[in-house]
């Protein structure tokens, strides 16, 4: 059995972690002077995408351990030094990765070291409209096989993110305030069933607990708060198929407020208010003045969700796409 | 130069003047308008001009870049819910008793139809949660102030002078107007004439055209590509100005208009006249609102600044442009009888009536198209309105304008 690896660094962004190992390598002198260091070689080495590869390699540039010159990629060494590039495998140096370091790049099945950059980057995208996403771009653009692309792309199919369409062709969006509308109403349907059924099973210490934090801890986000509630509450429901649907329903919904948010809308800090109430509800039990709330509860964030969906018409296009997104 | 040492003079303290930044639309900036609140008001007023579209994006993303934002309700579900205003207390707004029903009840009468669309009604008081809705209650949005019934304007040459054959909003996509057809860029107003155009001319029905679907929406769009394709549009506009021009060149039959371009028109108006059409019109309501970071003296400011409002004068100098009051007691009593006559009371013109900057621009014995207040405000078929779908709505439409302005193939 391979011990856990170390929690702290497996945090660490990727671009972190690949510079941490290049810096030792050029310091220790493995890595010679001259010699060339390209995204695509150094990616497969550290099996990421390219894209922490890039950033690694601008933040050694400011350092100055590499500079740019005349060719593709960066030349080991500071600049002004009148060095032959020497173009060589990277593989063939047999780098010293740390084994902690390298756990962390491989605590995670392959592509799920990229699945999250292109779950917001197809996240966002549907606000704009209806995009294609071309296969062979991804592959290109993260470095990768198109067996890994296919297994990022049947996972986003999995949270309803994307979808086929009559010629197979990958589609994204476009996100409408109709498929908001439907997910909360069927939301507003079933969560407060489940609440129900999980009523006998939930932690109400638990549940206490978290509702004293509310207003007090301010790392306790509304996102926070919408996850315990599923963890915690409705997940405990007995019946696991019922659990699964709100599972999914939910995902679009999760991943594009996060990509929401980070196109700067502001978060809905009166929401705060509502989950106290909730789980004060829930901590005191009889359960159904708490399901009754949280179907409330949902009709209000489907109206807020609505007004969210309007003001991000004032966001420009030119946010710019991943290049492997083409508007339809 | 003399070398004496001159005796150290205290400096005269310097106070800097008072000043309050609005940001805001060609409605409602004008300089009669600004200068006379900096000399009632005793502090300077400083305008930002901007169009519709970017005034919205920046009003609602730069909110410390401004203290009053004037502009329409509709935009309220833009800018309100991106938190860049404050909620106004009418309890501090003297004349709030004396601002009419269309404002405060969605209808000039209880029986009037409301229009579809957001009547500013549904957008005026706060609720709770930080919603927007028309239960009454003592703080508000905005401070209702200027609005109007917006119709669109049409070249008698080509169509008649419109009493034999009533103006519809078919017009607007007439074959007879085929390639001289200019629209407004505004996602919440030129997208609301075409589609009255197009449910006018038969083309297309909506359920609800106020709210449509991505169906309806992509209907429409597809009507308007094809007649784009077709030739149909020379031009689209954002300001007054340009939509005066393009009437100055001869260049348009047919075309989206706000009130104040009709007074530019020179000969042109002879040939290019304001619509009633049968289907009724496309109104809008404008006011002003107070950014969130105002507070204390400044906030105080604000107060004073949206009173002066209600006081008659900007509704005077607003009334010689061709829009109405929300308080039409005072503007009544801010303009000579032979203009209240002509502009609220649809009667012809008694003299020559002068604009805003002072040009004429109505002739003794015109008279204004649709008649009275009252009948133009019962006839209001929708409200401009940032419908649900606006995101999408709107992106479609950019990209149908960029078409039409490139005119790409």
């Amino acid at each position: 059995m391979t011990a856990r690896p170390n929690t702290s660094l497996a945090q660490e962004p990727r671009y972190e972690l690949i510079t941490q190992v290049l810096r030792a390598n050029i310091a220790s002198g493995l890595l010679p002077a001259g010699l060339v260091l390209l995204e695509g070689p150094i990616a497969a080495l550290m099996q990421t995408s390219r894209i922490p590869v890039q950033v690694a390699l601008r933040t050694l540039a400011a350092e100055g351990l590499v500079h740019r010159f005349d060719g593709r990629g960066y030349l080991v060494g500071p600049p002004q030094q009148d060095i032959a590039p020497l173009r060589r495998d990277i593989g063939a140096f047999e780098l010293s990765i740390p084994q902690q370091v390298d756990d962390a790049l491989q605590t995670r099945g392959t592509w799920k070291h990229f699945y999250d950059e292109v779950e917001e980057q197809v996240a966002l995208c549907q606000v704009f409209g209806e995009f294609r996403i071309v296969e062979t771009e991804l592959s290109d653009y993260l470095g990768v096989s198109r067996t890994v692309v296919r297994d990022v792309l049947s996972r986003l199919q999995e949270r309803g993110l994307i979808r086929k369409n009559a010629s197979s062709h990958w589609i994204a969006g476009p996100l409408t305030a109709r498929t908001l509308r439907e997910k909360f109403e069927l939301r507003a349907i079933v969560e407060p069933a489940a609440l129900r059924l999980a009523a006998p099973h939930i932690h109400y210490s638990q549940i206490e607990a978290f509702r004293d934090r509310i207003g007090v801890d301010p790392t306790l986000k509304p996102e926070g708060l919408e996850a315990a509630l599923m963890t915690y509450c409705i997940a405990k429901a007995s019946n696991t198929a019922l659990v699964e649907i709100i599972q999914t329903n939910q995902m679009l919904l999760t991943s594009v407020n996060r990509a929401l948010t980070g196109l700067g809308l502001p978060e809905d800090e009166i929401a705060l208010d509502q989950y106290r109430t909730l789980f004060d509800l829930i901590a005191r039990h009889p359960i159904d003045s708490a399901a009754e709330y949280l179907r409330d509860h949902l009709h209000i964030m489907a109206s807020k969700n609505l007004a969210r969906m309007k003001i991000v018409a004032v966001i420009s296009e030119a946010v710019g796409f991943a290049p492997y997104l083409v508007l339809q | 130069m003399s070398l004496a040492p001159t005796p150290n003079l205290a400096a005269p303290p310097h106070v800097p003047r008072r000043r309050l930044r609005v940001r805001g639309t060609s409605i409602t900036l004008l300089k009669e308008v600004r200068e006379r609140a900096q000399a009632d008001l005793g502090f300077d007023v400083e305008y930002e001009l901007l169009d519709f579209i970017t005034c919205q994006r920046q009003a609602a993303m730069q909110p410390e870049g401004y203290d009053i934002y004037e502009q329409c309700f509709h935009n309220l579900d833009i800018v309100w819910f991106w938190g860049a205003l404050q909620p106004i207390d009418t309890d501090r707004i003297a004349d709030w008793d004396k601002i009419t029903d269309l404002s405060k009840e969605g209808g000039i009468s209880k029986y009037a139809w409301r229009g579809h669309g957001d009547a500013p009604v549904r957008k005026l008081y706060v609720q709770p949660g930080g919603f927007l809705g028309p239960k009454q209650g003592r703080y508000i949005s905005m401070l209702p102030t200027v609005h109007n019934m917006d119709s669109f304007g049409f070249d008698t040459r080509v169509f008649g002078n419109g009493e034999v054959k009533r103006p519809s909003w078919a017009w607007l996509l007439d074959r007879r107007a085929k390639g001289r057809i200019a629209l407004v860029d505004e996602p919440a107003i030129g997208f609301f004439d075409a589609a009255l155009a197009a449910e006018a001319g038969g083309e297309l029905q909506f359920t609800d055209i106020g709210n449509m679907t991505i169906a309806e929406i992509d209907g429409l769009m597809a009507l308007l590509e094809d007649r784009r394709r077709q030739g149909y549009f020379c031009a689209s506009w954002r300001t007054g100005e340009e939509a005066a021009e393009l009437l100055l060149q001869d260049r348009v039959s047919a075309q989206s208009m706000w009130s104040p371009v009709y007074g530019h028109l020179g000969k042109m108006a002879e040939v290019f006249v304001e619509s009633a059409p049968v289907e009724g019109y496309r109104a809008w309501h404008g006011g002003a609102s107070l950014s969130r970071h105002l507070a204390g003296a400044q906030l105080d400011m604000g107060y004073d600044y949206l009173n002066w409002w209600l006081d008659g004068y900007a509704g005077a100098v607003m009334a010689r442009q061709g829009y109405y009051m929300s308080a039409p007691e005072r503007t009544k009593a801010a303009l000579a009888p032979e203009e209240w006559a002509y502009w609220y009371e649809g009667a012809p013109a008694g003299r020559d009536l002068l604009g805003p900057s002072g040009a004429v621009v109505v002739k003794t014995g015109a008279k204004r198209a649709g008649g009275t207040y009252n009948d133009r405000a019962n006839r209001i078929a929708l409200w401009n309105t940032v419908m649900e779908e606006y995101n999408y709505a709107a992106r479609a439409w950019d990209r149908f304008i960029r078409r039409v302005n490139e005119g790409q193939k």
